[in-house]
């Protein structure tokens, strides 16, 4: 690939990453949901609509999506949250669907089948780089806290974490507030990147690759996602080169092994963890040392 | 949290009380209008043959199942049919008969997971850097040291609950649920799969949560513990009462006996069926 081809890819995975966040923050709090897509969608159309008519500057244009975003987090998860796992998935799929169907029919507003221009100025690798710090730092400060380790356990176990006093809708409405609020942004970042955006830009394609860069990734850390949509989006562009059409074909194998033998996906902190207590090995003296040590951290 | 609540007779209300309560499960009566009375700082056991329903009544108290009729108060507040977030946070805590650890966390995860309800900290502080959030994540971690000491957690703390032995995984479950600070706490079969000592390990450390406050309830079978430990027992079958008072009283009585060993004459039968099979194998 040449310079300028590596520069687009990873621009490109960079926006993925955001919205596979997007869809992890859902699946954190254990609600599988392509909503993201329909989030991005909204934000991105938004923020050409308002661009045009209003010429917003940039970064007003991405707290624009963020706040589109989280909102629309809130309402789609006072409408679905009641419904229960596959059916949950099926009804924000059915946004997606419903998402194209709107930009069609509001050509005032979309463009509808032409599509929109927008301009380019958050297309650039400041902005990319910054959104994903902020992003990555969201995640991992949320990681530890109390709303992470109450996400871990309704998606471990809702019933579980309820007798905790936990309440899983609560927890669940959060997980979306936050999937919208990366999707927002991803949405705005990827029409800011193309320039363009049309009927098609946020459908089932994107929701696919998306979804796949979580399950390749690693849906049980907040890692995962980002890892997973730059390995999916480098490596159809790798293989291109020599493989021609045949790429696809090999991602598609590589997702199914990668299914087969890693479920959990490329990072997986319960894999680490397995792998650490072999290599430590079992022997009781072990043990017994580790729990020394952790009476005198209590007694300390 | 409640501790008193004045009951209309002025008296102390029960840590659990459950008047009435059936529930059915399409044709099949799981618990038959049942009656119990948990006073408080109790060690309180529910026993009875497998599907005799002890551990519906466990989770209609936890708020997992909502009975058919009849109520059940915590501490003289009403919580039937109350979802069981809310519910624990009247004091309630429970473990699992087959246990349920959160899958990829260590030990000392699940045990912080627990401490929800104690943690005050926002989404806020937590992106803020707040020093609050940062000494409360201090204090939560330093409790479930503390609490995974007090239930003889064997294992080294960062190992992933699920590949601790069977003792350990039971041990960390009632640890997690402690994380809550509970005032009532249910545990359905504490002890199963452990050997005697760590069974009496166990009681003992239920005379433990008992001296500091916690009532408890437990489902169990192994009967030593329960006449050593608990102060009164229900004995169920089949979804209906069958007696109630001291374990030792309740074990002595006709039809507990018939439940647990089947009719004398069925024992009797039983050891002539035996004795004719011997007969025809030849030996």
């Amino acid at each position: 690939m040449s310079t300028t081809a590596w520069i687009i890819t990873l621009q490109f995975a960079g926006v993925n990453a955001l919205f596979a966040l997007g869809v992890y923050a859902s699946l954190w709090t254990g609600v599988l949901s392509l909503a993201p897509i329909f989030f991005g969608a909204v934000g991105a159309f938004t923020f050409g609509y308002l661009a045009a008519t209003l010429g917003l500057p940039p970064f007003l244009g991405l707290v624009l999506g963020i706040v589109i975003g989280a909102l629309l987090g809130v309402v789609t998860a006072g409408i679905v949250i009641r419904l229960s796992s596959h059916y949950l998935a099926m009804a924000t799929i059915a946004m997606v669907l419903i998402g194209r169907v709107l930009i069609l029919n509001l050509p005032e507003y979309t463009g509808g089948a032409a599509g929109t221009l927008i301009p380019g100025d958050l297309g650039t690798w400041p902005w990319l780089i910054g959104v994903l710090v902020i992003a990555g730092f969201v995640m991992s400060r949320l990681a530890g806290s109390r709303f992470g380790f109450a996400a871990d356990a309704v998606r471990e176990d809702p019933a579980v974490a309820q007798t905790l006093g936990v309440s899983p809708r609560h927890i669940q409405l959060v997980g979306f507030i936050l999937s919208g609020a990366f999707s927002g942004a991803a949405g705005v970042m990827q029409a800011s990147f193309l320039q363009y955006i049309g009927p098609d830009t946020f459908y089932t394609h994107l929701g696919f690759v998306t979804l796949a860069a979580v399950v390749l990734g690693g849906a049980f850390h907040w890692a995962g996602p980002i890892v997973g949509a730059v390995v999916f989006t480098v490596l159809p562009e790798l293989l291109r080169d020599v493989m021609g059409d045949y790429d696809r074909v090999v991602t598609g194998v590589l997702l199914v092994l990668i299914i087969i033998y890693m479920p959990r996906g490329l990072v997986d902190l319960r894999r680490f963890r397995l792998l650490r207590r072999r290599s430590r090995g079992s022997e009781p003296s072990g043990v017994s040392a580790s729990r020394e040590s952790a009476n005198q951290e209590v007694l300390s | 949290m409640t501790t008193t609540s004045p009951g209309a007779s002025g008296a102390v209300a029960p840590a659990v009380e459950i008047a009435g309560v059936t529930k059915t499960f399409g044709g099949l009566t799981a618990v038959s209008d049942i009656h119990i009375e948990v006073a408080r700082q109790s060690i309180y056991g529910i026993l009875g043959p497998n599907g005799a329903g002890k551990t519906t009544v466990l989770n209609m108290i936890s708020g997992f199942i909502a009975p058919d009729s009849g109520s059940i108060s915590v501490f003289g507040d009403e919580v039937t049919r109350m979802p069981p977030h809310r519910i624990a946070r009247h004091g309630v805590a429970r473990t699992y008969q087959n246990i349920r650890l959160f899958g990829g966390m260590t030990v000392l995860e699940t045990v912080v997971a627990g401490a929800y309800m104690r943690r005050s900290s926002t989404i806020g502080g937590a992106l803020l850097l707040s020093p609050g959030e940062r000494r409360e994540r201090k204090r939560v971690r330093e409790r479930a040291q503390a609490l995974l000491e007090q239930v003889g957690v064997r294992s080294a703390h960062d190992e992933l609950a699920e590949t601790l032995s069977y003792g350990d995984q039971r041990r960390v479950e009632i640890a997690r649920a402690l994380a809550t600070e509970p005032q009532v706490l249910l545990l359905d079969e504490p002890t199963a799969g452990m050997n005697d000592a760590e069974s009496k390990e166990i009681g003992e450390l239920l005379l433990q949560l008992q001296a500091s406050g916690l009532t408890l309830i437990l489902i169990e079978h192994n009967m030593r513990l329960v006449e050593e430990f608990c102060e009164s027992v229900s004995v169920m079958n089949s979804g209906v009462m069958l007696a109630q008072g001291t374990p030792s009283w309740c074990l002595e009585q006709d039809d507990v006996k018939e439940a647990y060993f089947g009719k004398s004459s069925d024992a009797a039968r039983i050891a002539t069926l035996r004795r004719a099979r011997r007969g025809s194998s030849g030996s």
